[in-house]
């Protein structure tokens, strides 16, 4: 029990680390990122003299020594103040926040999906190596692996949208439409069935091929032998001893996974207009706003490690080997 | 010889081989066949594939789409290879000293490595390009500078178990200097897994970069796939075109490049590759 | 009514008064009724008008505050918190008389007080452009409750023009005087005249306005309501129109490529006035400081190397048009007839740089310039590619950099850049929105969006300064029409686009677009058709 214990410790530890080594990084950027935001803002009001500008950099705090503005962006963030995203006026978290459900919806689903599809299609290769469902599914991730996934998102949108008419392009809901309660639902649904197909093919391909060659390993081991030998049926053999001994690399992946998830919402969401943090991003880097780009950096990272240190727990779980460990 | 025999046992890697050498030679022999620059406006905006001699259709301004994508595969290829230049001189440095040093040294790099393979690579690529302002440069370097972590962990467990070896420890007797027995006796030793990643990597790049050049963060001089893709992104109701072949441009060259590595992978290693074909 | 109104835009313009400034359709009975539903695109920070003056922030704020005067298309002041006003013989001052019976939305008085506690309190402390028009003020008086005296320091012509809703929004007194201003409380719940009350704003979704039933205007406002939606996503606000669930998209809200197709449709109507107020310019900024930007035979190369009306039809899909010099057509004084003029012609250019001695080198390349691309948006960076295609067939071999919206504006503020696209709002006057960045005094290094070419000439000084002096406006004209002619032929920056707005209205609605200030405008004539 206290390994379990001691192990998820540990990966607490580590992941405080990560995120101070990332808040530092993040100040070290802002620093380098040229221009002033005051006169920006001067700019957008139509007039820039300098008694306007001063009075924006000092509501901004720009005006005071560097270690200074350091230690209060430190203590902003242990506050979770990320900052003021000076072209859309408003905080940073509450842009964010407000961003934050709609791509943990969508990645959520295309990881759910991805797994589900990408798991069952990688078992049913493995147990049928060589038989043309192996081929077929093989191929199809291989080339599901080597397209661009804001291309195959547009490609689909031609073909489901544009040519066949059967799902809306863009958004997440019918505008205006009065929608509430089951038939909102259905309709953020529909809304989600392309962006969350597009985002999910690429892990569902990555996930089929790992399953694959991991159940092919571990078939291999002696324990499976053994069990054959006794003459424990096959599917149980398949499910009880291959398959929970090969979801582990798969298990493991899915955490490692989660932050290239998290950056391609950026372009999911771009090419779908879905609101989230990935179109946020897009947004910020549209007309350049560093400050509110990197805000979306440190929520990210936060997120894909907390998604970490919970595939770890899993792991525990999953894993019968650190179930007896001491 | 031997290698080669291996190599072209995988029909995959075959077919892989022969589409990138399709694509390079589009690549150099773009300026033959298209001498203006793909900027050039040469006819009306919007044109259909073959209409009006335009193979593949003119894009929103009137550029002609096949002149893009033959001088797009230079760009693409060029930036992919100069960065994943730049991703193995960091991956394999970093590796060698770890797996060499071991210790406190192979601590220290070792966390500085998950460090990077925590943090969210493509936003991290997104943020380092849009704040040291899309150039070639800025492009390369950002794209090296996430793509080394694996790259490191392969080079490190190499150095690992090879550093025990005979041949190694000879040198040692011999009294030669770290860095050439790093960079003399060891790298030499541990090259095929580095080949093979790194074959992946351009892969990886090109997608990475046309990530990058879709989201309006190219270099606005270069024409690339991804920008076209980008740039033609929302007229995608009127014109499919425009946004569907460098999309196939950029599907074809990952696809060769993997099916390539993977060939390498299974002609430098027989006895792996007849273990994943079980 | 016709007649006082040419009374009003006629020569001298001493003397005006009007009762109504309404277009003719506004006679008959209207309906009362109707919600009229707007996109809202960004949310602005806040509903204040006198605390900010983004595109959003007037979009909503303008139909709760109102300013003491109107504009029509051609630019004519019209009435609103002001009745009527007179001007002196002598140009100095200027006497406003206020409407009767008007009451602040918390149902306290407007008066002659509100109005100088906005002209020489609040205005000038938080708001910049309001603040150069009322330093130019020896004194703001109110006589009597419903009488206002500004008195002016020097003659400035211009002056009826700063009393835009935008340019000097009446604040409350009896809410403001004595508070921190950015601070007030009150900010959350706006408090105007105009003819709709703020109700309710749901962050992300919508802002709610409603009639106000006390309104100034007898009858007026005829719509229950006005409501802005916010939809962050292009695809997703052409949809809205095209489905006919917003009835009023506006300035940037559809992309230009979409704005031909959305106003085919039967139940929608294109207008593309109500941006007079504003008309912007874009051009190409040029750093004279450095060779070879200081000879005009290669700005003149250039304007003659680029097509504008290529730019105009492919790049702005039919919004805006070529612009012919440095004051809009839209801006008081254009004269077409005084402009040099400079066809597409490549020969010319090509002469132009040959003359200059500069041969065409290795590739046919004659010059190479760099060229900073604006940060705002997708059909800048079209532009930077057309125009770096069109200077390579005269040889010049432009480098695009891009920048962030920061980086942009302080290498223009810090002078240091060599070319760059720009573009410029006028307010109206050429005093107010054109001489700032031509003249040779506004050259400040560190301000943005002065006269950061660095370019000088006496002669355009001494016309910028004393046309705005002239009471007589055929001098002020003859003024403006030598600077123009004077400045098509230097080209200080190389003009490219007098940039138009679409707005696109839901047919179900009449009078809702019927002023320079388009959109921005109180709405208080729209009713259902």
């Amino acid at each position: 029990m206290g390994g379990r214990l001691g192990f998820i410790a540990q990966r607490l530890v580590k992941a405080v680390f990560v995120i101070l080594g990332i808040i530092v990084l993040n100040f070290l950027l802002i620093r380098l990122a040229p221009g002033d935001p005051a006169l920006v803002l001067a700019g957008e009001a139509g007039a820039a003299d300098p008694k306007f500008v001063d009075d924006l950099r000092r509501e901004f705090g720009l005006d005071l020594p560097l270690w200074r503005q350091l230690l209060i962006y430190m203590q902003g963030i242990l506050s979770f103040d990320l900052g003021f995203s000076y072209r859309q006026k408003q905080p940073i978290l509450d842009l964010i926040l407000a961003r934050l459900p709609q791509t943990i919806l969508l990645t959520g689903t295309a990881l759910t999906f991805a797994i589900v599809v990408g798991v069952s299609l990688g078992a049913m290769a493995a147990r049928h190596v060589g038989s043309w469902w192996d081929s077929a599914i093989t191929t199809l991730a291989l080339l599901v692996y080597a397209m661009p996934q804001f291309w195959l998102g547009l490609m689909l949108v031609l073909l489901f949208s544009v040519q066949l008419g059967w799902l809306p392009t863009f958004g997440m809901n019918t505008i205006n439409s009065g929608f509430a309660g089951l038939e909102h639902a259905l309709d953020v649904g529909r809304h989600l069935i392309l962006p969350s197909l597009t985002l999910g093919l690429f892990f569902m391909a990555v996930y089929a091929r790992l399953t694959r060659a991991s159940m092919l390993e571990v078939a291999d081991l002696d324990f499976v032998r053994t069990g054959r030998a006794k003459g424990l049926p096959e599917g149980r053999i398949q499910r009880r001893y291959i398959l929970r001994n090969a979801l582990l690399p798969v298990v493991t992946y899915a955490g490692l996974q989660a932050g290239y998830l998290v950056g391609g919402s950026i372009l999911i969401e771009t090419v779908f207009a879905w609101p989230g943090i990935g179109r946020l991003a897009f947004e910020a880097v549209l007309v350049r706003d560093y400050n509110l780009l990197l805000g979306i950096f440190i929520v990210a990272s936060v997120l894909v490690i907390a998604f970490n240190l919970l595939t770890d727990i899993l792991y525990t779980v999953v894993d019968p080997r650190i179930e007896m460990g001491t | 010889m031997d290698f080669l025999r291996r190599f072209a046992r995988n029909k995959g890697a075959v077919v892989g081989a022969v589409v990138l050498a399709c694509v390079v030679l589009l690549a150099l022999a773009a300026p033959l066949i298209f001498p203006e620059t793909p900027w050039e406006i040469v006819g009306p905006p919007f044109r259909k594939p073959g209409e009006m001699g335009f193979l593949l259709g003119t894009d929103t301004l009137g550029r002609d789409v096949a002149a893009g994508i033959a001088h797009g595969a230079r760009v693409t290829l060029l930036l992919s290879l100069v960065s994943t230049a730049v991703a193995l001189s960091i991956g394999v440095v970093l590796g060698a000293v770890a797996g060499y040093h071991g210790g406190w040294v192979d601590d220290v790099v070792m966390r500085f490595t998950e460090f990077f393979q925590t943090i969210p690579n493509f936003i991290l690529l997104v943020v380092l390009v849009a704040i040291f302002t899309p150039s070639i440069t800025s492009i390369v370097v950002a794209i090296g500078i996430v793509s080394w972590p694996p790259l490191a962990r392969i080079v490190r467990g190499e150095f690992l178990t090879l550093r025990s070896r005979e041949f190694v420890q000879a040198a040692h007797v011999l009294g030669q200097s770290s860095p050439r027995i790093i960079f003399g006796e060891i790298l030499p030793n541990a090259l095929s897994p580095v080949i093979v990643s790194a074959s992946l990597m351009v892969a990886t790049a090109v997608l990475l970069e046309s990530a990058l050049s879709f989201l309006g963060l190219g270099d606005p001089n270069l024409m690339s796939w991804g920008y076209m893709i980008g740039a033609s992104r929302t007229v995608i109701r009127h014109a499919w075109w425009i946004s569907c072949f460098p999309g196939v441009a950029i599907a074809l060259t990952v696809l060769a490049l993997n099916l390539v590595g993977e060939g390498l992978s299974d002609a430098m290693n027989p006895r792996l590759a007849r273990k994943a074909r079980a | 009514m016709a007649s006082r109104r040419q009374v009003l835009g006629s020569a001298a313009g001493l003397l005006a008064g009007a009762t109504l400034g309404l277009p003719r359709t506004a006679r008959a009975q209207q309906k009362r009724g109707g919600v009229l539903t707007a996109i809202l695109n960004p949310e602005p920070p806040l509903l204040v008008l006198g605390l900010n003056q983004q595109a959003p922030t007037q979009l909503v704020a303008g139909k709760i505050y109102q300013g003491l005067l109107r504009y029509d298309f051609d630019l004519k002041p019209l009435p609103s918190l002001a009745k009527s006003w007179t001007v002196s013989p002598d140009g100095l001052t200027y006497t406003f008389t206020l409407q009767d019976g008007v009451k602040w939305h918390d149902g306290a008085p407007f008066t002659a007080d509100d109005v100088v506690f906005s002209c020489t309190k609040f205005l000038p402390e938080v708001h910049p452009r309001a603040r150069a028009s009322f330093d130019r003020c020896e004194s703001i008086t109110a006589p009597n409750a419903s009488t206002v005296v500004f008195k002016l320091k020097d003659v400035f012509e211009p002056f009826l023009y700063a009393f835009l809703p935008a340019g000097a929004p009446m604040m409350p007194k009896h809410i403001y005087d004595g508070t921190d201003y950015r601070a007030n409380p009150k900010n959350a719940t706006p408090i105007g005249t105009g003819p709709f009350k703020f109700k309710e704003w749901v962050r992300g979704s919508h802002i709610t306005l409603v009639r106000n039933d006390d309104y100034w205007k007898p009858g007026r406002p005829f719509l229950d309501g006005v409501t802005y939606r916010v939809i962050p996503d292009a695809a997703a606000r052409a949809l809205a129109i095209e489905t006919g669930q917003v009835d009023l998209a506006q300035g940037n809200d559809v992309e230009a490529f979409d704005v031909q197709r959305l106003a085919a449709l039967p139940h929608v109507e294109l207008h593309k006035r109500g941006y007079e107020t504003v008309a912007p310019i874009s051009w190409i900024e040029i750093n004279h400081r450095t060779a070879p930007f200081g000879d005009k035979r290669f700005r003149q190369a250039m304007m003659h190397a680029i097509d504008r009306d290529f730019i105009v039809k492919n790049i702005f899909f039919g919004l805006g048009r070529p612009a012919s010099g440095p004051i809009n057509t839209a801006t008081r004084f254009h004269d077409a007839k005084a402009v040099k003029r400079y066809p597409y012609d490549l020969k010319k250019a090509e002469a132009l740089l040959e003359e200059m001695g500069l041969k065409p080198g290795a590739g046919g390349i004659r010059a190479r310039i760099k060229m900073m691309v604006l940060p705002y948006g997708e059909v800048w960076v079209r532009q930077a590619e057309y125009v770096k295609q069109a200077l390579r067939r005269v040889g010049i071999d432009v480098t695009l950099e891009s920048n962030d919206a920061g980086g942009w504006v302080k290498r223009i503020g810090d002078w240091d850049y060599e070319t760059s696209f720009d573009f410029v709002s006028q307010f109206m006057d050429p005093a107010m929105g054109v001489a700032r960045t031509y003249i040779s005094s506004n050259i400040r290094k560190g301000v943005p969006f002065t006269n950061t070419m660095g370019y000088v000439n006496k002669r355009v000084d001494e016309l910028f300064e004393q046309a705005p002096k002239q009471t007589d406006a055929a001098k002020a004209q003859a003024m403006y029409s030598e600077l123009q002619a004077i400045l098509t032929e230097e080209v200080p920056v190389v003009w490219l686009t007098e940039l138009e707005f679409p707005v696109l209205i839901n047919r179900k609605f009449r009078n809702v677009n019927i002023d320079a200030n388009g959109p921005n405008s109180e709405f208080d004539e729209a009713h259902l058709a």
